[in-house]
């Protein structure tokens, strides 16, 4: 598929789902991501992990949904012949589809890529607090065991990968279509970088499973 | 010109859903819909194998034409496949797939409950095969 059919097909898709509103979709995950605060105790290393398991699970689902609706509205998502396809797919219909985001892709190499997010509609409403250090905070948590800088403050909330749910998503929904991916949010706005940047970095491509009893030896 | 039976296969090869459509449909138990599900996946599996000219990736089984009936199947990019059997004449065979397909993303996938590559026992899915097969008129 050419890039700027790529980009039509994301623009028909995206006025073919059905709309929510941004402010209750922005405050439901502050208060998911509030609530996990809460229940790991400030352990950000474990909330990141939790955020993309949750993505993960989301992921795997989106994509059935992505492949099924472009069938529907004629839109011939054609199998990827590079790993840059797929990562135009992934950036300008995925992410365009369902959240109504304008995304680039970067950095393609023959296994990794990197995608530029825009506008978050995640983190509208959000600002990382300052990570404390020294005594005057109230409730004393050291994090030794995850070996950040300041033992004896509060927790380092510039570890924390607020929008990490993408990376489950991504890694979930390519793990359908057998591409084992590790994501990582690099570069984050609420952690004072100009631009979200997530790079994707691809492990395998696996077997399809049932073709593989009856090749022929 | 009647839809006779609906039935999905993972990508394991288990049933994952089966239902009649229509009366005509012949009687038969689960478990032998559970052997037909999981034979008609190796099927597919070897006529992709066996085939001369080795395609894209859903290369398989797409289309079934006898003189009683006509088997029809959607294999999705994730390895799940719709079959759709009917009388011979039915129209529209690979759009009711991809309604069903639709259907399965809209009520069985979004269902909290569901977990991908179980059997599906979700009423909204029941409901929404339901809406398709009166859209494309199953007398």
């Amino acid at each position: 598929m050419s890039k700027s059919s790529i980009t039509a097909s994301g623009h028909t898709l995206w006025s073919k789902m059905p709309k929510a509103n941004t402010e209750l979709f922005a405050l439901t995950y502050g208060s998911l991501i509030t609530e996990l605060l809460k229940d790991y105790d400030n352990d950000i290393e474990e909330i990141n992990n939790q955020l993309e398991r949750i993505g993960h699970s989301i992921g795997i689902r989106c994509i059935d949904e992505l492949l099924a609706k472009s069938e529907v509205n004629g839109i011939d998502i054609g199998p990827c012949s590079n790993l840059e396809n797929t990562a135009e797919v992934v950036a300008k219909i995925g992410f365009r589809c369902f959240l109504g985001m304008t995304c680039d892709v970067a950095n393609v190499t023959e296994k990794s890529f990197s995608l530029f997010l825009y506008e978050n509609p995640l983190s509208i409403f959000v600002e990382l607090p300052e990570t404390t250090n020294g005594d005057d905070d109230d409730r004393h948590q050291s994090f030794n065991s995850d070996g950040k800088e300041n033992s004896g403050g509060g927790p380092d909330w510039s570890k924390l990968k607020y929008s990490n749910v993408y990376c489950g998503v991504i890694r979930g929904a390519l793990e359908q279509i057998n591409m084992k991916v590790e994501c990582d949010f690099v570069r984050d706005v609420l952690r004072g970088h100009d631009v979200n940047e997530i790079k994707v970095e691809l492990k395998e491509i696996m077997s399809d499973g049932a073709g593989q009893d009856y090749h022929e030896e | 010109m009647a839809f006779l039976d609906l039935f999905i296969v993972n990508k394991s090869g288990g049933l994952i859903h089966h239902r009649s459509l229509s009366e005509k449909a012949p009687q038969i138990g689960t478990n032998e819909w559970l052997r037909i599900g999981s034979t008609f996946h190796s099927l597919h599996a070897i006529a992709a194998e066996a085939s001369p000219v080795r395609g894209k990736i859903d290369d398989g089984i797409e289309l079934i034409e006898s003189e009683g009936l006509v088997l029809c199947c959607f294999q999705t990019r994730t390895g799940i496949k719709f079959v759709l059997t009917a009388e011979p004449g039915t129209g529209y065979l690979q759009k009711v797939l991809k309604e069903i397909y639709v259907a399965y993303t809209d009520c069985a996938l979004k269902d909290p409950f569901y977990e991908l590559e179980m059997p599906i026992r979700c009423e909204l899915f029941t409901q929404a095969v339901n809406d398709v097969m009166s859209r494309f008129g199953n007398r």
